[in-house]
């Protein structure tokens, strides 16, 4: 028998005569574009953080930590961060027990209720809630009225006003990780117990809980990250009572300007965000571990409220309400009302502040620049998603793994420090682009790229290499293949992908209000702008009509993956 | 003509030989199998036949059209093949309906439209799924979805019929049937078929002739019956049925035969390698006797299988052994006994 091997021919690829031999150097084209818009930003921020005066130095760190100030910032950042990720830990834990768990009524309605504030933008939180719980707030006066008090007791402008709109906005990150793990563990793991003869709430101690904790600390770090990188809501509630996170301390430090401290102190955010997210990995990993998935969900053990159960559905109804319905409410209301504080009476609503919206030439070009923008990075983003996606899934050309990976790497790096690496990278000849669109596209590519990865491997994965063998195998060219099996089973999920781009993109606040120049104001600055400025009737017209547009993307969505995206 | 001829085909991946110097031929209403354990390089030559992997060296012919021949620079791609091909997954397109998942193949061909209707019609009458032309894939059982892939596979009347483990995500029963179906649709359809698995009793049952690979080579070639009764190798002695491997000391080689000694028992060997020394004697189960001449034992655990009975003997020197017997016959658990040997072949040790 022959034992010797024959000179070996070089293989492209594993599906010949695709004609797709010019993927190599295309590859090398993605290759350093990623490097352009990921590497070499990160580089500059991390570079000038330790420059002092031409030298290597830690001074910059020294000043972002020991100056009290800056101090200040950096422990409310952790505090506000903690406070709020424990909130949204409670009240998602004891909802998914409620929703998944417990014989409460209108599940499916409640589920869809909860998540609601994760689709309302977190600049948009605040704002509704300065109108609810404000000094003239829609629920302070009456509730001053009913005491008989001159002076609310509390502030929402202030680190537990924070607190409070965060913990909101991030509880539907908790409630959805949470009730996944419950709707995937293994109801014989429960049964067992039960045989063992431990009753229900027994039960509940000995075995559910245990083995949902890892995804609720999970969910816990979710949320703590996302606080901690947001800038919409501490700037709009802290600023003007001084209370500063690490998020609005950089926007401080930007204005005034001090570019060495807020590059330190942009590392030092990336830092704790990283140190976080590296933790929720590990939880996420060992939560698998001893999570056991079956996939088919038999029934779980249901536990009975009895008299209970009305109070209970009061309550999660009242909370779904209050944490979904009211902050909307509040913005719709306000966009009609002739004054704030108006009585609420037919004669006191009017149209003028759309009209006022539709007139301005500065909105209308915001309009204009973030339909604009959104638009460009989505379809940015998805090209080249789509492109390292099939490289490395289908194609599985060396070296696309290793741009899966830098892609993925703005998954863990804030916003803000992703604006700031924008300024440093773009803001000098021979690419002087600050004050231009092209900057803030380019930041909204790193920021969304993770997504957009995420989105199209999912969605190729799912088109099983052997579909496209089989219409080979049938008669049809590589093209005629790509053209009547690929394309139609990927452009649902590449649909929604896009569109889950888009609807950040469009209403982005975070890295526009550190980019923008004259004439390049998104959306989402003019309503920071008009709010922070004291015109909430202006920003509360103006958020009712992106949540309009934000809920009818959401609409093509669902229908487009058949309710597997969106909420 | 063959069918399909395949002669010294290579391939390999990143430098490692996946196929070594295959060589088959398929009648033209032959069905064909490639039997082996996974990573054995049948589902690559398959994959090589269909055009879906470039081969490294070596011809294939498709009813006498060089497809592949990589030395003379001839590569004809899988649409350019005339294939029909069923894939271990089934690969039904989810996005279309049964009629246009069968009728794809037609509509590729630039096949007109009343003909093409016509040949679906037949097709599913064929599969059995007349009148489910309006279903998609997600509204089938798994039994139907196969159906449907092979009706796919049908309906442009291909030159051969590649069939990639096609049963093997099927449950035990619905397997059983689709065996007799494949082979009875297969006669009717007097096409030949090139078949894949890695189930012994499966490719016996189904092939005409069947070839046994292993590490890349083909380790024997022949019908099956022939393979059962002699297996040119140790290896496929022991992957086709069940076989008792025994130690066996050879005492006296004549040629083709031997008589050898195990555990001290003396007895007769057919001896085709002409082995001499230690050799390894395989006999088949129901090649054994259970009675009053040959190697002592005691019976371990009786397995009753309905149209036999399947013992386990635990012999003195410490070997087991598996024996069948009729159900007429019957043994104790526990009872000493003997076991004799009617058959055995000797192998390499």
């Amino acid at each position: 028998m022959p034992t010797e091997a024959p000179p070996v021919r070089p293989s492209r690829g594993r599906a010949p005569g695709n004609g797709l031999d010019m993927r190599v150097p295309l590859l090398a084209v993605v290759a350093v574009a990623v490097a352009f818009i990921v590497v070499w930003p990160v580089a500059q921020v991390v570079y000038r953080s330790l420059i002092v005066d031409g030298g290597l130095g830690l001074q910059h760190y020294h000043r972002a930590i020991v100056q009290p100030g800056n101090l200040r910032a950096l422990s409310n950042t952790i505090w506000v961060g903690v406070a709020s990720a424990l909130g949204a830990m409670i009240a998602g834990a004891v909802l998914a027990f409620l929703v998944m768990r417990t014989d409460i009524p209108g599940k499916a309605a409640l589920r869809t209720l909860l998540v609601m504030p994760y689709a309302v933008p977190p600049f948009f939180g605040a704002i509704a809630w300065a109108q609810l719980l404000g000094p003239q707030g829609y629920i302070t006066r009456p509730l001053l009225a009913l005491l008989g008090l001159e002076q609310a007791p509390f502030s929402i402008y202030s680190g537990w006003g924070i607190v409070f709109v965060m913990a909101i906005h991030d509880f539907p990150l908790v409630f959805l990780t949470v009730s996944g793990a419950l709707e995937r563990m293994d109801a014989s793991l429960e049964e067992s117990a039960r045989t063992a003869g431990a009753g229900s709430l027994r039960v509940m101690r000995d075995v559910t809980i245990p083995l949902v904790l890892p995804a609720l600390l999970a969910g816990g770090l979710l949320a703590f990250i996302s606080s901690i990188a947001n800038f919409g809501i501490p700037a709009l509630l802290g600023l003007r009572a001084r209370f500063y996170v690490l998020t609005t301390s950089i926007y401080a430090s930007l204005n005034v300007p001090d570019f060495p401290l807020a590059t330190a102190k942009s590392v030092l955010l990336a830092g704790v965000g990283a140190a976080a997210l590296v933790l929720q990995w590990r939880l996420q990993r060992g939560g698998q571990r001893y999570t056991v998935i079956a996939g088919k969900s038999i029934h779980p053990q249901i536990i009975r409220l009895g008299s209970l159960r009305r109070p209970a559905f009061a309550l999660a109804v009242a909370f779904a309400v209050v944490i979904s319905i009211l902050p909307l409410l509040s913005l719709l209301l306000t966009s009609f009302l002739r004054y704030y504080g108006a009585p609420l009476a037919a004669a006191s609503l009017t149209l003028k502040h759309y009209a006022y919206v539709a007139n301005q030439e500065m909105i209308r070009r915001a309009l204009a620049n973030s339909a604009l923008l959104g638009i460009s990075a989505a379809t940015i983003t998805m090209v080249l998603g789509t492109f390292v996606a099939y490289a490395r899934i289908r194609a599985r050309l060396r070296g696309a793994a290793v741009l899966d990976t830098l892609g993925m790497l703005p998954y863990g790096i804030p916003h803000t420090v992703i604006a700031i690496a924008m300024i440093l990278a773009w803001a000098r000849p021979p690419l002087a682009l600050y004050g231009t669109l092209w900057i803030i596209l380019l930041a909204y590519v790193m920021a969304y790229m993770p997504l957009a990865l995420r989105t199209t491997s999912a969605t190729l994965q799912q088109v099983h290499e052997s579909l496209e063998e089989a219409a080979r195998a049938s008669g049809a060219g590589p093209l005629r293949a790509m053209r009547d099996i690929i394309v139609p089973l990927v452009r649902p999920g590449m649909v929604a992908g896009w569109i889950l781009v888009f609807m950040p993109a469009f209403r982005e606040l975070t890295m526009s209000i550190l980019l923008f120049g004259l004439r390049t104001e998104t959306i989402g600055v003019i309503i920071f702008n008009m709010q922070d400025s004291g015109y909430t009737q202006i920003a509360a017209a103006l958020s009712v009509l992106v949540m309009l547009l934000i809920l009818g993307s959401n609409l093509i969505v669902r229908r487009a993956t058949r309710g597997q995206v969106g909420f | 003509m063959d069918a399909v001829a395949v002669s010294d085909l290579w391939k390999t991946f990143d430098g490692v030989v996946a196929v070594r110097a295959v060589s088959f031929s398929i009648g033209p209403e032959e069905f064909f199998t490639l039997l082996g354990p996974s990573g054995c390089g049948k589902t690559t030559t398959l994959r090589c036949v269909a055009g879906l992997e470039i081969p490294t060296r070596g011809q294939i012919r498709i009813g006498g059209r060089v497809v592949s021949h990589p030395e003379a620079g001839q590569f004809v791609p899988p649409e350019g093949r005339r294939l029909g091909m069923v894939f271990q997954n089934y690969a039904v397109w989810p996005h279309m309906s049964v009629f246009d998942n069968v009728a794809y193949p037609l509509r590729v061909a630039g096949e007109p439209r009343k003909a093409i209707t016509a040949r679906v019609a037949e097709v599913l009458d064929l599969v059995e799924l007349e009148g489910l032309g309006g279903r998609f894939p997600h509204q089938l059982s798994g039994g139907q979805q196969q159906r449907v892939a092979l009706g796919r596979a049908l309906a442009g009347r291909p030159e051969i019929l590649l069939l990639d483990e096609p049963l093997s995500n099927l449950d035990a029963k619905l397997r059983e049937q689709m065996r007799f179906e494949l082979k009875e649709l297969q006669r009717r359809m007097r096409i030949p078929v090139l078949y894949v698995t890695h189930d012994q009793a499966e490719a016996m049952a189904l092939s005409d002739r069947l070839a046994v690979m292993a590490e890349g080579q083909i380790a024997q070639m022949g019908r099956p019956a022939e393979i059962y009764r002699n297996p040119a190798t140790r290896f496929v002695a022991d992957f086709i049925g069940q076989m008792n491997f025994l130690p066996a000391q050879i005492i006296a080689a004549e040629p083709g035969t031997a008589r050898v000694i195990v555990d001290g028992y003396e007895c007769r060997a057919e001896n085709p390698s002409g082995i001499l020394g230690q050799a390894a004697m395989a006999v088949r189960p129901e090649d054994m006797t259970l009675g009053d001449e040959g190697l002592p034992g005691r019976i371990g655990v009786r397995n009753f299988l309905g149209n036999l009975v399947e013992y386990k003997v635990e012999l003195e020197g410490g070997l087991t052994v598996r024996v069948q017997a009729p159900p007429g016959e019957f043994h104790e658990e526990g009872a000493p006994v003997r076991v004799g040997i009617r058959r055995a072949l000797l192998f390499e040790s």
